[in-house]
């Protein structure tokens, strides 16, 4: 047989497969006639005397279930962010060169993201698949994922596999090749980005493939356990290309420059419990993390959910979150090899790669209602609508601005949402 | 520490998981049993979505990452 011939064979069997798959169960599915509409935003401020951040997330998604087996999603969010954020570290060092030598920038940015995808639910089987696409001045993404799960001892255990790849593409100054990292500036707006004639930009790739395995049991009645473990690979440009860093005590300043390669793994282990005293689930979850840039973190989260009526619940939520700083990360950069060099191959301005820890609380209302004989409203099979609130404070144990304590070390996020059923 | 001992972290991780799902074999809870697992008070991402967001915002200022979920487009890192 012909190749092209043999090709178009395995193709059709493939398709055959797919099509065997998804309506090719022994008893006609029922026509379940099921549309979700749900609506939600989140608003993220963090206060602070000349780099206030506020970002406003909306998101708007539908959900179409055609056959019972079936449901296929399509929604949208962006990211409106608006503020200020220092573009240049300096240690404590640099203070005493030059006092303004930590500049702040405005920020205003809209990032638009498209997403889409289709689960196939059979008897002890799920099988998912969905994409992204996102847009901003500055970045491009392009994200495919993919998950299967299955039930095991009557549906006690649960077994989920999920991969996810990213094509993201970051706009950067345009450097020659054999420009010195210690001499590269940093981009200084988004003004020409993705411009096929801007000559002072170029585009830098970042490749990101993650897989998860999730482990999920039923013990007793009223406990239920479940282990994630996480690992992502990636590959690119991991540096921001706004940001600079101060690398000699007269004041030079440099790009960012952080490897191109990281390996990173997670270990969260999770318990539900439901207090029948009291009528509320407790949920406790830790999660261990590390990388190949040497940052180990660990967070402990533990949640509180109450039924108040039966359509109204209230749940109360306090996190804890701690992380050793990555190999290469140093307040002060100044202060190496030569004496008026930088110290090490790499530096970062980035306080998330500096040892530091975080407490969160919040609180979250939400309403249900489920349609019995009639309607809700007359509208909906079922509607929910929630509002929450958490306030987070980072203590930074390293990092400064210029020998200065960074005073946006506080942050309210809040969440309201609207789900209906058709 | 390196990607081989990240490797190496992986087939422990891994062993564990499997010796896990032995041992759960065992454990019997009867479909008329499951009404208080099945609430959505008990479960873990309850609501995927706000679990979502939530997410991002954290992500964007942690230097950590995992344990949720794969899902989600890259940055808006503000």
């Amino acid at each position: 047989m012909p190749k092209a011939a043999r090709m178009r064979a395995r193709w059709g069997a493939l398709l055959a497969f797919v099509v065997t798959i998804v309506f090719g169960s022994r008893e006609r599915t029922a026509w379940a006639q099921v549309v979700e509409v749900d609506a939600r935003t989140t608003f993220f401020h963090e206060p602070a005397p000349g780099s206030t951040m506020t970002v406003y997330t909306p998101s708007a998604d539908l959900t179409a279930r055609p056959w019972e087996a079936l449901a296929v999603s399509a929604g949208w969010e962006a990211d409106i962010v608006s503020g200020a954020s220092e573009r240049i570290k300096a240690g404590p060092h640099s203070r005493t060169a030059s006092p303004d030598i930590v500049s702040g920038a405005s920020v205003h940015d809209v990032r638009h993201l498209f997403r889409g995808s289709f689960v196939i639910t059979r008897d002890v089987t799920q099988l998912s698949a969905g994409g992204s696409t996102s847009n901003e001045n500055d970045y491009k993404s392009r994200t495919v994922h993919a998950s299967a799960r299955t039930d095991l001892f009557q549906h006690n255990t649960q077994i989920e596999l999920a991969y996810s790849h990213s094509w993201d593409t970051v706009c950067d100054a345009a450097h020659t090749a054999n420009t010195d990292p210690t001499l590269r500036l940093p981009l200084d707006t988004s003004d020409g980005c993705f411009k096929p004639n801007a000559t002072d930009r170029t585009e830098q790739p970042i490749r990101t493939d993650a897989f998860q395995l999730t482990f999920t049991q039923a013990w007793t009645p009223v406990l239920m356990t479940q282990l994630v473990f996480t690992g992502q690979l990636q590959n690119g440009f991991l540096s921001d290309p706004y940001r600079a860093v101060v690398l000699s005590p007269n004041g030079q300043f440099a790009q960012e420059h952080h490897p191109q390669n990281r390996a990173r793994e997670a270990l969260a282990a999770r318990a539900a419990y439901y207090l029948r005293s009291i009528k509320t689930a407790v949920r406790l979850g830790l999660r261990g993390y590390r990388d190949t840039w040497d940052i180990l973190s660990g967070t402990i989260e533990l949640e509180g959910e109450k039924y108040f009526l039966p359509w109204l619940r209230l749940r109360a939520t306090g996190r804890y979150y701690t992380q050793s700083g990555a190999l290469f990360w140093s307040d002060d950069y100044t202060g190496g090899e030569p004496a008026t060099g930088q110290r090490g191959q790499y530096w970062s301005g980035d306080r998330e790669l500096s040892p530091f820890s975080s407490v969160l609380v919040g609180a979250r209302i939400l309403g249900s209602w489920s349609a019995g004989e009639k309607r809700v409203a007359g509208i909906f099979q079922g509607l929910q609508a929630a509002a929450a609130l958490d306030l987070i404070f980072y203590n930074y144990r390293d990092f400064t601005l210029a020998g200065q304590s960074p005073r946006d070390t506080r942050a309210y996020v809040g969440a309201l949402s609207v789900t209906a059923l058709f | 520490m390196s990607t081989s001992e990240i490797g190496r972290g992986s087939w422990v991780i891994g062993l564990l998981l499997t010796a896990l799902s032995l041992c759960s074999g065992c454990v019997t809870v009867r479909p008329e049993q499951r009404a208080v697992l099945a609430d959505p008070v008990m479960q873990f991402q309850g609501d995927a979505r706000e679990a979502a967001q939530r997410q991002h915002v954290l992500e964007n200022r942690e230097g950590s990452y995992g344990g949720t979920s794969v899902q989600g487009g890259g940055c808006g890192c503000n």
